[in-house]
């Protein structure tokens, strides 16, 4: 039972990430590597505010919340005047020197050891102690983020976001300022993933670097796309799929030596399928591109 | 007749080659203007000039007097000025009401805040639905409104770049080669909206390499070459200048 509570919080974690993404990559079309540095940024705030400041959780969530703005806000300044692959690979180095920040800046993030002894949230006073209580507050703020996206989407908002995607100078002569909407989604997913990050410290209650790598940004990426770039519902059910599936190899007898493995092979043979017979995605609509 | 848009001794160039060179131009309102002239004469330059997609070297442009040379395109969009491109730029994976919703300007919904809440985007959306299929229905796209834009003809695509230059409720239309590569009979239709706008108060730019349509509907032509203006005036008149005839046939 415990384990199961466990994964269905891990999948809420993962939904509020790729969700989150999909404002930015599938709506949007800014193909962004960078969501693990949102969610690092989340995460290492919650977790140095609560250690060393001791304030409850609504507080270091707010803190990681104005982080992930500023951070998001930087990130997305070279959007504003690349595209494309260039894109890519600028968030590429990004999230590459956020990691090696959280890694080197020893004295600060504690370096490749990690923050460790992250207290239990207390929300209105109360301590979530038990698993059924973390998932709850986890499902809630879950719930938040997909109404949120959904809501953004569906608005006059979301259609500039996808005609910024389709076509950026069609949307730009129409009297939209492609800029502030690129800022503003990307703060917005980078605000969101913080949420994400700001469970996962609390609840995981000791984090390091290796959760924040590129690998992560590809795996929330690879969610997006299997679920359904630009659909709110897809990436959500990617989500699902892709923290669950994996560990059924546990119950099929692979050792645990190679379990981690042969999840990144099931990982980059899904996507690799996907990317030629089902570009659009489980439930998408458009190819993604 | 008042004037809408001054361009004065404008140029600009592109890594040394010159594509417009001190060019002047008055357009009044309530009229049509064509601008003609050989491929590489400046025209898509000139428009794109006016359009902020490109800044001037040289010159200023003035649209009501207001300085708009140097302004981002959508500021200038938002005083006004709409625009069609020549490889007609759409949303062709959306619907055609998608296209059109999305011209509309100052829409509360576009903001964060209004998108989350609700507030005031209800009431919006579901008038600017209903103005979004009168346009469509205007340009004689009736029934066609939850088609793909990417699923229509070419001739119709250009009908519903023109619906969404009306949804932003511009009064200067800038319009690239809005009959070229469709049939007679839909470039006839254009046409006569073309004029149907010029009566409801429009003023329009267009560039054309068609010249018979040029001569049926502008008031004024003004003839490019190399980036330089050779000539303006009546379409008749112009179009018997023999600087004209030699420009374009040479």
């Amino acid at each position: 039972m415990d384990y199961a509570l466990h994964l269905a919080i891990i999948t809420c974690i993962y939904i509020i990430l790729s969700v989150s993404l999909d404002l930015i990559a599938g709506y949007t079309g800014i193909l962004s590597l960078a969501h693990a540095a949102f969610y690092g940024i989340g995460a290492y705030t919650t977790a140095l505010v609560a250690v060393h400041l001791r304030l409850p959780f609504v507080w270091c969530l707010a803190v990681s919340l104005v982080a992930a703005m500023a951070l998001g806000g930087i990130v997305s300044a070279p959007a504003l005047r690349i595209r494309g692959d260039y894109l890519v690979i600028a968030t590429f180095g990004f999230q590459v020197i956020f990691y090696h920040a959280l890694s080197n800046w020893t004295d600060f993030t504690g370096g490749p050891m990690g923050v460790f002894g992250i207290p239990q949230p207390t929300v209105l006073g109360y301590t979530v102690t038990s698993r059924s209580g973390f998932l709850l507050l986890t499902v809630w703020l879950t719930g938040i983020c997909v109404w949120a996206c959904r809501r953004l989407a569906k608005a006059p908002f979301g259609r500039v976001l996808q005609g910024i995607r389709e076509d950026e100078i069609f949307t730009l002569a129409l009297g939209k300022s492609i800029s502030t909407y690129k800022v503003k989604v990307t703060v917005i997913g980078a605000v969101m993933a913080a949420v994400a990050g700001a469970l996962y410290a609390s609840y995981i209650s000791f984090i390091d670097p290796t959760s924040f790598s590129i690998m992560e940004s590809i795996l929330i990426l690879a969610i997006v796309i299997i679920g359904g770039a630009g659909t709110i519902w897809g990436p959500a059910l990617g989500a699902c799929l892709l923290v669950t599936v994996p560990e059924l190899l546990r119950f099929i007898g692979i050792p645990a030596a190679i379990a981690p493995n042969l999840r990144q092979i099931l990982y980059g043979g899904l996507l690799m399928g996907f990317a030629i017979w089902r570009p659009q995605g489980l439930l998408g609509r458009y190819a993604f591109r | 007749m008042t004037s809408l848009l001054e361009v004065s001794e404008v140029s600009k160039s592109f890594d040394g080659v010159v594509a417009v060179d001190g060019m002047s131009m008055t357009l009044c309102e309530r009229r049509i203007t064509s601008i003609i002239g050989p491929n590489g004469s400046g025209k898509t330059t000139l428009l794109n000039l006016i359009g902020g997609f490109v800044f001037p070297d040289r010159g200023d442009i003035l649209l009501r007097g207001q300085r708009i040379s140097g302004m981002r395109p959508y500021r200038i969009a938002a005083l006004g000025v709409a625009r069609t491109f020549q490889n007609l730029r759409l949303l062709r994976r959306a619907t055609l009401i998608d296209n059109v919703l999305l011209a509309f300007q100052h829409q509360a919904g576009e903001g964060v805040f209004c998108a989350l809440t609700g507030w005031k985007t209800r009431r919006e959306e579901k008038a600017s639905q209903a103005t979004a299929r009168e346009l469509l229905a205007f340009v004689g796209l009736e029934g066609k409104a939850y088609e793909l834009a990417g699923s229509l003809s070419y001739g119709q695509q250009k009908l519903v770049t023109l619906a969404c230059c009306l949804a932003m409720e511009a009064d200067l239309l800038l319009l690239d080669e809005p009959v070229a590569g469709i049939d007679p009979e839909m470039s006839r239709h254009i046409l006569e909206l073309l004029a149907q706008l010029r009566q409801e108060g429009k003023t329009i730019l267009l560039i054309e390499h068609d010249l018979e349509a040029v001569k049926a509907v502008s008031d004024t032509v003004i003839v490019l070459d190399e980036g330089r203006k050779i000539a303006e005036g009546r379409p008749d008149k112009v179009m018997r200048d023999p600087v004209v005839v030699e420009a374009y046939l040479t």
